[in-house]
């Protein structure tokens, strides 16, 4: 008898009803689904609880010996110091409504990554604990006790959720699920248990500024590297002022931007922008992240973090901030910032344009404008002098970046600023734009390479919308307001779309802008040629100066 | 009578158990919702799965649809199974679970009308259709190794740059 298996039986299909209920269902640590563990000297730098060597794939993960202890005591003081966490647990009445919500289920079809049964895997614990049903029926009414097994089980759901919040939309009841994903992850790190992609950006923050943990002296020269960069295209080279007392504005923006590609080039748009319009502004060294790591480690981290953004308001003397294209920033300075560090300090006032005269009353308790919001209305008092041609290559498409667009409800800007600096925009299908936007798959410190292989599954979605536009009406670009975005869409792009280019807004913005005094341009941010009816023409004459009208909003 | 005409009526019914099968690689759970959700943007890995589905039945019956043509349709979903979880053989031996379920529903009728050999030349089209995701497979699965090299030299391009400008710098000028 041939002892080869049919194909049937190597795809082994499941049996028609599971033997195991979803209760005694263990994930499985295979390479490409986990992110790698923080490194322990990482761990003492930060003061983390319980810094130890562990290895997601292995049986034992070297935890405390009474991490069960350590747990529940952490569980009781969140629900203590959480009254919206003592909620979430109590109300959801697993109407269905987010489950087929979230990118990761519907990239991976595995049940406990619909954002309800993710959130049982905690509330059952609770159950066990503070319901009295089920202290008295467990396991019948859902009820689990902690094992091993389980603390496995959330660290790996935990890291499968890039709290974009697009399940929370539809909740009739508007649980958060991404704030019990970020407890979950805090519970962890009290045992010790944190990604090394998340720790290692952490301390280098802490430390030095930003993500990467490059000294200032050094920060400070690839920002010159870049403002160079800009005089090869444009023959100006935009002031690059660090540090700057006493200067009006601050802007902080990720710092991806400065270091990696294709941020650099968005970098490139706010240094020419802010030069062109003679802006009395700083960058800070020290606070020169914007993204906020510590937002997907804990409450305190992230408090840690943000602080610093008002610490270099202050010692700097400037009147607000200005930040830039960022995505979790911005949902830490909309949602937390007041709780966290707020008042602002007393030096700050109530932003207004210096060159508009607009008062940004939405940014009155913060003191920070997002750039958006700052250069659209720019746009709409007709202060910019764009050449859209100089993007005519470009059919590019919008990716609302989940943060702005359902943290803060930042939707219309950006569109209108697109629409001033591209010829050609075309929108995705309406059920994964705007505030049901899809996640890249890789937000909230998932954006490491050694998930790839699970990156494509969660972003599967976005691309999946991307390539049907990309082969119905032609778009060869998407533009986004966030670096994690711009790092992890190229990949995503590739994959599921290939031959679409990603970007941040402000780079096509400052491949529009019309500089006083510029040579004729022939390239663009990227240094690439730009197209044929933007290049100057021979007797000396540019199509330069076709300045957009200012429409209403 | 001809094999084309035959085959053509079975095509619901086999490309639904098509479908069936590859839904039932996926947790029980999740089986209700692929099957009853038909949006191609909130429920795209059933829309994938019926896509390539509809054409993978025409291409093994011996429509006239061009190798690129069936590639094209097929590469989303099998692009899908490079990334999910699952050994290659899983992955792709979805594709040869047309073969049981053909030989349910067409053999019987073939054979009736004394086509054996152009039901033979069917299975052999799948054959070929495997072959062709094969290459796709592994286009995909390189794609996925490239972008995690080309994401680390990304993350740290500019810092790169500055180096090489550093006086006795180790890093070669590219």
């Amino acid at each position: 008898m041939a002892k080869l298996p049919t194909p049937q039986m190597l795809i082994a299909s499941r049996p028609p009803f599971p033997a195991r209920d979803w209760f005694d269902t263990k994930p499985e640590f295979i390479p490409g689904s986990y992110c790698y563990p923080a490194k322990v000297d990482t761990m003492e730098l930060l003061h983390m609880p319980h810094p130890h060597e562990w290895d997601p794939s292995g049986e034992n993960w070297n935890l405390p010996e009474d991490w069960e202890k350590i747990l529940c005591d952490a569980f009781a003081d969140r629900l203590e110091k959480h009254r919206s966490l003592k909620l979430f647990m109590d109300i959801c009445v697993r109407c269905g409504a987010c489950a087929d919500k979230c990118q990761f289920f519907l990239g991976t079809n595995d049940p406990k990554n619909m954002p309800v049964l993710r959130a049982e895997l905690l509330r059952s614990l609770y159950r066990r604990d503070y319901t009295m049903l089920g202290k008295i029926l467990g396991r019948r009414v859902g009820a689990r006790s902690w094992s091993m097994d389980i603390v496995k089980e959330l660290f790996y759901y935990a890291y499968q959720c890039t709290e974009c919040r697009r399940c929370s939309l539809y909740c009739p009841y508007g649980i958060d699920t991404a704030e019990i994903t970020m407890i979950v992850r805090e519970l962890l790190h009290e045992v010790g248990l944190g990604l090394h992609w998340i720790m290692d950006p952490v301390k280098n923050c802490s430390f030095t500024g930003n993500h990467l943990g490059i000294q200032p002296h050094s920060f400070v020269e690839i920002v010159e590297m870049l403002a160079d960069d800009c005089e090869t295209v444009t023959g100006i080279r935009p002031k690059t002022p660090f540090n700057k007392k006493n200067a009006e504005i601050l802007f902080i923006t990720p710092s991806g931007d400065v270091f990696a590609e294709p941020g650099i080039y968005t970098f490139m748009g706010y240094l020419l922008l802010f030069h062109e319009l003679d802006l009395d502004y700083t960058f800070s060294t020290y606070a020169s992240e914007g993204g906020n790591f510590g937002s997907f480690v804990s409450f305190n981290m992230a408090k840690k973090l943000n602080a610093k953004m008002y610490a270099e308001a202050e010692r700097l003397n400037v009147k607000w901030i200005l930040g830039g294209e960022c995505g979790h920033m911005w949902r830490v300075i909309n949602q937390y910032m007041d709780t966290y560090n707020g008042p602002s300090p007393a030096n700050m006032t109530v932003p207004v344009s210096p060159v508009t005269g607009t008062v940004f009353d939405v940014a009155k308790s913060t003191k920070m404008v997002h750039i958006a919001e700052f250069t659209a209305d720019l746009i709409y008092h007709d202060k910019l002098k764009l050449n859209p041609k100089r993007n005519a290559n470009l059919v590019t498409t919008w990716h609302d970046s989940c943060n702005p667009a359902r943290g803060m409800g930042l939707l219309e800007e950006p569109r209108y600023i697109l629409r001033h600096v591209c010829e050609n925009f075309v929108e995705m299908p309406e059920n994964t734009i705007r505030e049901q936007t899809f996640c890249c798959g890789a937000g909230s410190g998932l954006n490491t390479e050694e998930i790839m292989e699970l990156r494509m599954r969660s972003g599967m979605p976005r691309g999946n919308a991307l390539r049907y536009v990309q082969q119905k009406y032609g778009v060869n670009h998407m533009a986004c307001v966030c670096a994690i975005d711009r790092a992890t869409l190229p990949p995503l792009a590739d994959y599921w779309a290939p031959g679409c280019t990603i970007s941040g807004l402000h780079e096509l913005v400052g491949n529009a802008l019309v500089m006083k005094g510029e040579q004729p341009r022939t390239m663009n941010l990227r240094q690439e040629d730009l197209p044929e009816e933007a290049m100057p023409q021979e007797e000396g004459e540019t199509t330069e100066g076709q300045a957009t009208e200012g429409e209403g909003r | 009578m001809n094999a084309l005409v035959i085959l053509r009526d079975l095509k619901k019914e086999t490309v639904d158990g098509w479908v069936e099968a590859v839904f039932a690689t996926y947790p029980l759970e999740t089986t209700g919702f692929l099957r009853t959700k038909n949006n191609p943007f909130t429920n795209p890995v059933a829309h994938m799965t019926r896509e390539a589905a509809d054409i993978l039945f025409d291409a093994i019956i011996g429509e006239d649809i061009e190798t690129d043509k069936v590639a094209g349709a097929i590469e989303r979903f099998v692009k899908l199974r490079a990334v999910q979880k699952g050994e290659p053989s899983k992955s792709l031996g979805v594709l040869y679970v047309m073969k049981p379920i053909l030989r349910k529903t067409a053999l019987p009728a073939m054979r009736k009308a004394n086509l054996l050999s152009e039901y033979l030349e069917c299975e052999s089209r799948l054959d070929t259709v495997a072959l062709l995701a094969f290459d796709i497979y592994m286009r995909a699965r390189e794609t996925l190794a490239e972008s995690r090299i080309r994401e680390i030299k990304n993350q740290y391009a500019q810092l790169a740059r500055w180096a090489q400008k550093l006086e006795g710098s180790p890093v070669p000028d590219e």
